[in-house]
């Protein structure tokens, strides 16, 4: 069990630098349903462990609108719009996944400061987890096409989703359905004001959308 | 049970929006429906301030005296937006920038977003107040790129983003919350009564950390320095009802959100981590924001960043953290709501006759429109704190006890920044207050029902500058209570 899930949690995280260093937006995204289906599959054995019908739920949620829904609303996105389809990186992949390494370094220290009690298995799904929102972070950060940062706002949240199954065995029932429910709409609603953008500025750069200043 | 009408009402008047077909009819229902609700909040809290204690409605609802006083705060300033929007939407959709879709998306939005934010002051579970918090969000992202130009869009857009990244940042806080107390207590629950029951056996070390999260994730949303930087942009793009009601409670429900978690901190690792944490943002804020009054260009940015400043007050105030403090700050969260929702409203007559937020194109307003610069000189004082308007009293309340405490420094900062946003404010709209009017610009008539607002909201600012009415002062009381854990 121990060792499924850790081939999970290195899947994971090896999906968020594949992440990193994706050039182009198609790329991006199946890496992220490939991760979202990886964490669909941690939350799984976790049901079965347990055998709570409650995960159950929260897993198939997860598959639904993690895995299917939004990368197919993604996708369909990135064809409509007709962009270039790359990332809008403003710093180029090698030096991203320097950084990336340097932030999961970061999350061991931070991890290891802060829970310092906990085995080794746990201590590491801490170190991915906290790792994987810190990359959602760089992705939202240095990747300048609007899409691509609506990846990264989704990575952190897989990110925090691991946290919390990590550090406390999942939120609430009725707070992490919600939570999906919330994430859902903010993905659709970011969605129509990328069309917006699209349409209005005829690019999805954010960095050129500098009018409002002072 | 009063607190379910005020929701119920909310909501149906958001469905009433999508069925009328009248822009100034559906105005006047929109009003009418928040009239009832503040007269409802207003009842509920007289029940508050007579008796005092909690009320629970199963296990979703937590009303405390702190909930109550944001209820009340909400509801009258929705009471003064409602009434604000009728002329300006109708005016907009006779100009026909706004088609009659668009008149009734605003009014559907509009109580889409004041729900979100009744449900963040009311919910018990701090998980749920962070789907609430989000909510609010998401319902004024649309209202702030109303208008779908370049302008408004990107100040839409970044809102969003800078916002959503913030709210994840709580979000973590939140779990490392919520592991804190089953780690610790041994309960899995995320309700904040339950959090704070068990507070002072939780592990400091974690809760340290935890609240940094809540504190830099919400403070975002409270457009706290240096994490504001999504909201002069807001504000400037937002229809001006809309201004007066992100500026005026928006930003403040998330400083609720931080300070539930606050009390927990302070039962936990005692007030001085939470107190300090406080000031200094407290400071940060209101020195940055009084930088850019003085150099700013745009009406409705200054506004803006007045609200920084003010929130920078609100921080600077919950950081001294005396009795008297907390008063102050908390009833400055009211003063500042009332007084920059007149602002905002003053701001929005403006920019709609001169069709600029330029403040070195927009001179002459007295003699265009007598009344609303009437209101804007009464408004401009009494938010840069002069007596005898009320935001004097919340401020002195603060300064007095920043000396009583011997923050001597602390003070002394604060009066400067202050003295700056004064300076800087008064400066602004004198030239555009005063000065040439416009060659051609005849004098405009102004609608009774924008009157009304005005006069509603002055009511309060001229008023509480003398006395603060029996129910929202005992309401404050309680609320110091609360924060104070007694």
């Amino acid at each position: 069990m121990t060792l499924y899930i850790g081939i999970l949690y290195s899947g994971i995280i090896l999906m968020a630098l594949l992440m990193v260093t994706s050039k182009r937006l198609g790329a991006l995204i199946r890496s992220f349903a490939a991760q979202s289906f990886l964490l669909f599959l941690v939350t799984i054995l976790f049901a079965i462990k347990e055998s709570s019908a409650e995960m159950y739920t929260v897993a198939f949620l997860l598959l639904s609108i993690k895995v299917m829904a939004v990368p197919y609303l993604l996708s369909k996105m990135v064809r409509r719009i007709k962009t270039d389809a790359t990332t809008g990186p403003i710093v180029n992949p090698t030096l991203s996944l320097f950084i990336a390494m340097l932030l999961i370094y970061l999350s061991y220290l931070f991890a290891a400061r802060l829970f310092p009690l906990y085995d080794r298995v746990q201590e590491s799904s801490i170190v991915i987890a906290l790792a994987v929102t810190l990359i959602g972070l760089f992705i939202m950060v240095f990747r300048m096409k609007a899409i691509a940062q609506i990846v990264g706002l989704l990575v952190m949240e897989n990110g925090l989703f691991l946290i919390a199954s990590a550090v406390s065995g999942g939120m609430p029932f009725f707070v992490e359905i919600a939570i999906f429910f919330d994430i859902f709409v903010c993905v659709i609603i970011l969605g129509m004001f990328v069309y917006k953008i699209n349409k209005v500025f005829t690019h999805i750069d954010v960095d050129k959308l500098q009018e409002l200043k002072g | 049970m009063e607190i379910l009408f005020i929701l119920g009402i909310t909501a149906a008047l958001a469905f009433t929006a999508l069925f009328v077909n009248n822009a100034r009819t559906l105005g006047a229902i929109n009003a009418f429906g928040h009239v009832v609700t503040a007269f409802f909040a207003l009842k509920m809290a007289y029940a508050f301030a007579l008796v005092g204690g909690s009320l629970r409605i199963g296990n979703i609802f937590y009303i405390d005296a702190l909930s109550m006083f944001f209820i009340l705060t909400i509801s009258i300033l929705n009471v003064a937006s409602s009434l604000y929007s009728i002329e300006y939407i109708k005016g907009e959709f006779t100009e026909g920038i706004l088609s009659l879709k668009k008149v009734k998306t605003y009014y559907a939005l509009f109580n889409i977003f004041s729900l979100s934010m009744f449900l963040v002051v009311i919910l018990n579970n701090m998980g749920m107040v962070w789907v609430a918090i989000e909510m609010t969000t998401l319902a004024s992202a649309f209202l702030v790129g109303f208008h779908n130009n370049k302008l408004s869009i990107e100040a839409a857009w970044k809102y969003i983003i800078i916002c959503s990244v913030g709210i994840v940042l709580a979000l973590f806080g939140t779990i490392f919350f919520y592991h804190a107390v089953s780690s610790c207590v041994g309960i899995r629950t995320l309700d904040w009564t339950e959090m704070v029951s068990a507070a002072s056996r939780l592990s400091p070390h974690i809760v340290k950390t935890a609240f940094l999260f809540i504190l830099v994730g919400y403070g975002t949303k409270a457009g706290i320095v240096p994490m504001h930087t999504w909201l002069p942009d807001a504000h400037s793009q937002a229809l001006s009802p809309i201004s007066a009601l992100l500026s005026g409670v928006l930003l403040k429900t998330a400083i609720y959100a931080i300070l539930r978690f606050a009390v927990i901190t302070n039962r936990c690792v005692g007030e001085g981590y939470t107190h300090s944490l406080f000031l200094f943002f407290g400071i940060l804020s209101l020195g940055v924001a009084a930088g850019f009054i003085l150099v700013q260009k745009d009406l409705k940015r200054l506004l803006a960043y007045s609200s920084v400043e003010h929130i920078g007050i609100i921080c600077f105030g919950l950081g001294i953290g005396t009795p008297m403090a907390l008063y102050g700050a908390m009833l400055h969260v009211f003063n500042h709501a009332v007084t920059k929702s007149v602002m905002f409203f003053g701001a929005g007559n403006i920019v709609r006759r001169y069709g600029t937020n330029n403040m070195n194109v927009i001179r002459g307003v007295s003699g265009i429109m007598p009344f609303t610069a009437a209101v804007l000189i009464i408004g401009a004082f009494a938010l840069v704190g002069s007596p005898p308007f009320s935001i004097f009293v919340s401020e002195i309340m603060i300064l007095i006890s920043a000396f009583t405490k011997g923050q001597y420094l602390a003070a002394a900062a604060f009066l400067l920044f202050i003295a700056a946003a004064f300076g800087g404010i008064i400066f602004h709209l004198g030239k555009v207050i005063y000065g040439k009017r416009p060659e051609g610009m005849e004098v405009t008539k102004e609608p009774v029902s924008t009157k009304a607002a005005f006069v509603f909201l002055l009511t309060f600012v001229i008023f509480m500058g003398f006395k603060i009415p029996f129910v929202i002062n005992k309401l404050l009381l309680l609320t110091v209570d609360i924060i104070k854990g007694v």
